[in-house]
C-alpha cells in the first residue's frame, strides 16, 4: 500500500496530477477568480448595480409626487444643477466641512491618542473616554449639541455670559453656526481618528525610543523623527475614513441647524435627502447623488495614489 | 380514514375559511398628526367601535410639525405600504396625494355641507380626494389684561401691534416680555408668516396654477418681519423660533402678542398656563391701508390607495368627518370645526365662546398655493424667511430669490 503510494505519487508527479484534483487545477488565474467570484457577485449586487442604477435614474425625470411615467431626459438633470444656486451653495459647504474638520478631527485626534498611549494611569480612562464620542449615533450627537449651541437655554452660552461675554444667537448667524456644526463634527469624529492612531502608535516597538533616548535625541525630536514616520500608514487609512465621511456630511448640520439660517450651512447629503425624500424628485436626487459618488471617488482616488507613491 | 371522510373535512375547512371574513375583525389603521390630540380621536373612535361590531380601529402617531409628518408618509406610500388605511393630511396635501396617486377619490359625495375652503382644498379636478377632519387658521392671540391696564384696544394694523407693543414693553420694563412672537424658524409656519403682510396687499401669490408674484409686495411682508426684530418688538433669535416656541412663550407669559393656530387657545387655558383668564384672541392685523388676511389651516382625512379595507377605510371616514364628531372635537378638543353650523353649536359655544368669532376668520381665510410642488414652494418661502429674520440675506434679495426659485418650480 504504502510502497504503491509513492509509486504512484513519483509516477502522478510525472504525468500532473490525478484526474479527481484536475478540475480543481486551473492554474493560479483562474483559480483566484473561482474563488473570488461569490464575493465578485455579491459585491455587484450589492454596491455596482446600486451605483449603476443610480447613474441611469439621473438620466430620467421621474417625480413620485407627480404621477407622471418616468420620462428619459438625457443630461437635463445635470444642466439643472449647474443653473441651481442651492447646489453651488451646498457643494461648496460640503468642501468646506470637509477642509475644517477632517485636519481638524486630526489633530485632535491625533493628540488623544498620544495621551491614550502615555505610560501612567490615566491611560484607561481615556481610552475609555473616547470610545464614547465614537459610539453616539451622529443624530443625537446633533441634537445635543444643537442644545448647547441654544441662544437662551444653551450651556455654551450660559459659559460666555458667566466669563463676562455677550452671548451669540449661534444659529442666527452663518458663521456661528457652521463654527458650531465644525466644533461638533470634530468632537464627534476625532475620537475615531485616536482610536486608529492608538493602534499604530502601539506597533511602534519601545526599543527605538530607548536607542533615541541612548543617542541624546529629546521628546520633540523622537516625535517628529520616530512617532509621526511610523504612524503615517495609520493616519492615512484614518483619513480616508474621515473625508470620505466628511463630504457624506448629514446629521449633524441636519439636527442642529436644518441647513440654516437659509440654506447656509446645509450640505451636499441634505439637499440630495431633500429632493429624494422630501420632493420624491428621484431624478434629480439620483444626478445630485452621481455628483457626490463622483466627488467620493476622486478624494479616495487621491489619497489611494499618494500611498502608492509613498511606498 | 377513507377519501370521503378527507373531502368532507376539506370542504368543511373551505366553508369555514369562505365564511371568516363575515364574522372576523376589520382592523383598521388610521395615522393621527401626534400634535392635533390623538386621545380626543380615541374618544370618537371608541364610539364608532361600540356602533360597529367587527371593526377595530388602532391609531399611529408620529412626527410633531407638518413636514415631520409628510417625510413620514411620502416614505409609506411611495412603498406602497398597505399597512396605513386612513391618513390625517395637512390642508396643503390632498392635491399633493392625489396627483401622486396615494389617495382613492369618494364618489358622489356632496361636498356643499362644509366650509366652501374645505370644499375646495379636498377636490381636486372635480374628484372628491379626501374629507376633511377640522378647520384652522391663524389668530393674533394677545395679553387681553396688559392691553386693559393700559388702555389699548386691540390692534388692526401691524403698526398699531408695534405701537401697544413698546408701549407695554416701556411700561411694564420686564426685560423677559417680548412684543411679539411668531414663526421665524425654516418651519411650514414660516410660509404663512410670509403670505400674511403679502396677502394683506391685495396680492396672490399663485392663480390658476400660474405664478402671480408681486416683488414689491413681497420686499414689503418681509421688510415688516425684519422690521419687527430690528425695532426689538420680537427678540433677536426669532429665526428658531417654531410654532409650539410660540405657543410655549406666550404661556408662559412671555410675550404680549402672538401669532399661532387655534390649537394654542386650550393650552393658554391650560393648567400649566401662567396666562389663564388673560388672553384675548382676535383676527390677525393687516398693513395700514390693507385688508386682514389669515392663513387658512385645517387638516383632513385621507383614504390610502393601498389600503385593503377602502370600503371599511371610506365609511369610517364619512363618520370622522361628520358633523356630529365635527361638534365632537370642537367641544372636547378645541378644533374649529368644518361646518358652518356647528360654530352656533351649544355645546361648542360652552366649551370654547371664542369660537363664535372665529367662524368669519375660518371663512376669510386664503389657502396658500395648491400645486403637486407644494413641498418645494413651500422650502424656497420657508428657508428665505428664515435667511431675512437671521440677517443673512435682505429682504429686496429674499424676494429675488424667492421670485426667481418659484419661477423654475412652477414654470
Amino acid at each position: 500500500m504504502t510502497t504503491t503510494s509513492i509509486l504512484n505519487a513519483a509516477t502522478s508527479a510525472d504525468r500532473g496530477p490525478p484526474a479527481w484534483t484536475r478540475w480543481l487545477d486551473l492554474g493560479d488565474r483562474a483559480l483566484a477568480v473561482v474563488l473570488l467570484a461569490p464575493a465578485a457577485i455579491l459585491l455587484a449586487l450589492i454596491i455596482v448595480y446600486p451605483v449603476l442604477r443610480l447613474g441611469y435614474t439621473s438620466f430620467f425625470s421621474l417625480s413620485l409626487t407627480s404621477g407622471l411615467p418616468a420620462e428619459f431626459v438625457g443630461l437635463e438633470n445635470y444642466s439643472l444643477m449647474l443653473e441651481d444656486p442651492v447646489f453651488w451653495e451646498t457643494t461648496w459647504n460640503t468642501v468646506l466641512i470637509t477642509l475644517i474638520t477632517v485636519p481638524g478631527a486630526l489633530l485632535v485626534g491625533l493628540a488623544l491618542a498620544l495621551l491614550a498611549n502615555l505610560p501612567f494611569g490615566v491611560q484607561w480612562p481615556v481610552r475609555l473616554s473616547l470610545l464614547i464620542p465614537w459610539a453616539l449615533p451622529l443624530s443625537f450627537a446633533g441634537l445635543i449639541f444643537a442644545w448647547f449651541f441654544h441662544s437662551e437655554y444653551g450651556v455654551v452660552n450660559d459659559v460666555l455670559i458667566r466669563l463676562g461675554f455677550e452671548s451669540i444667537i449661534w444659529f442666527n448667524s452663518p458663521n456661528w453656526a457652521f463654527a458650531a456644526i465644525c466644533l461638533t463634527i470634530v468632537w464627534k469624529t476625532s475620537s475615531f481618528m485616536a482610536l486608529i492612531i492608538l493602534a499604530g502608535l502601539q506597533t511602534i516597538p519601545r526599543s527605538l525610543y530607548e536607542a533615541a533616548d541612548v543617542d541624546g535625541a529629546g521628546r520633540v525630536r523622537q516625535f517628529f523623527e520616530i512617532t509621526l514616520p511610523l504612524l503615517k500608514p495609520s493616519i492615512v487609512v484614518a483619513l480616508i475614513f474621515r473625508t470620505i465621511t466628511a463630504l457624506q456630511t448629514f446629521d449633524i448640520p441636519y439636527m442642529m441647524t436644518g441647513g440654516g439660517p437659509g440654506t447656509s450651512t446645509s450640505t451636499l447629503a441634505m439637499y440630495i435627502h431633500q429632493n429624494t425624500v422630501s420632493f420624491l424628485d428621484l431624478g434629480y436626487g439620483s444626478a445630485l447623488a452621481v455628483v457626490m459618488f463622483a466627488l467620493s471617488m476622486c478624494v479616495t482616488a487621491v489619497y489611494l495614489r499618494a500611498i502608492r507613491t509613498k511606498e | 380514514m377513507n377519501i370521503r371522510t378527507i373531502a368532507s373535512a376539506l370542504a368543511a375547512t373551505s366553508v369555514l375559511t369562505f365564511s371568516v371574513p363575515a364574522f372576523a375583525d376589520t382592523d383598521l389603521k388610521i395615522f393621527v398628526s401626534s400634535q392635533h390630540q390623538p386621545d380626543v380621536w380615541r374618544k370618537v373612535l371608541d364610539k364608532y367601535e361600540a356602533a360597529n361590531p367587527g371593526v377595530k380601529v388602532a391609531i399611529e402617531t408620529g412626527g410633531n410639525t407638518s413636514e415631520a409628518q409628510a417625510q413620514y408618509l411620502n416614505t409609506v406610500m411611495s412603498a406602497k405600504d398597505t399597512n396605513l388605511d386612513v391618513l390625517m393630511l395637512d390642508v396643503i396635501r390632498p392635491a399633493q396625494y392625489a396627483a401622486a396617486g396615494w389617495t382613492s377619490a369618494f364618489e358622489n359625495k356632496d361636498m356643499s355641507v362644509y366650509l366652501p375652503a374645505y370644499a375646495g382644498a379636498n377636490t381636486v379636478d372635480g374628484k372628491v380626494v379626501a374629507l376633511p377632519a377640522f378647520a384652522d387658521a391663524m389668530f393674533l392671540y394677545y395679553r387681553k389684561d396688559l392691553l386693559d391696564k393700559y388702555g389699548i384696544a386691540p390692534p388692526k394694523t401691524w403698526e398699531e401691534l408695534a405701537a401697544a407693543a413698546k408701549k407695554v414693553a416701556e411700561s411694564e420694563k420686564n426685560p423677559d416680555l417680548q412684543g411679539l412672537s411668531f414663526q421665524g424658524k425654516a418651519i411650514e409656519g414660516a410660509v404663512c408668516t410670509f403670505l400674511l403682510p403679502y396677502w394683506s396687499q391685495g396680492k396672490n401669490l399663485v392663480e390658476n396654477g400660474k405664478l402671480t408674484f408681486d416683488h414689491e409686495a413681497a420686499v414689503t411682508a418681509l421688510k415688516l418681519w425684519k422690521g419687527f426684530v430690528d425695532t426689538g418688538v420680537a427678540k433677536k433669535n426669532i429665526a428658531e423660533v417654531a410654532t409650539d416656541d410660540t405657543r410655549k412663550e406666550f404661556q408662559a407669559g412671555s410675550a404680549v402678542f402672538a401669532v399661532n393656530w387655534s390649537y394654542a387657545w386650550t393650552h393658554f387655558q391650560g393648567a400649566e398656563s401662567a396666562v389663564t383668564g388673560k388672553v384675548g384672541v382676535t383676527r390677525l392685523p393687516a398693513l395700514s391701508g390693507g385688508e386682514q388676511a389669515s392663513c387658512l389651516g385645517g387638516w383632513e382625512w385621507g383614504v390610502s390607495a393601498y389600503s385593503t379595507h377602502q370600503d371599511e377605510a371610506k365609511k369610517l371616514v364619512e363618520y370622522l368627518s361628520s358633523e356630529d364628531v365635527s361638534v365632537f372635537m370642537a367641544a372636547n378638543g378645541s378644533l374649529l370645526p368644518t361646518y358652518a353650523a356647528a360654530y352656533g353649536n351649544n355645546e361648542v359655544l360652552k366649551a370654547v365662546p371664542w369660537f363664535a368669532d372665529a367662524l368669519q376668520v375660518v371663512e376669510t381665510a386664503k389657502p396658500r398655493p395648491v400645486t403637486p410642488r407644494y413641498n418645494e414652494v413651500s422650502e424656497v418661502i420657508r428657508t428665505t424667511v428664515n435667511a431675512v429674520l437671521a440677517g443673512v440675506t435682505t429682504p429686496e434679495d429674499g424676494a429675488s430669490q424667492i421670485e426667481a426659485r418659484l419661477k423654475r418650480i412652477l414654470r
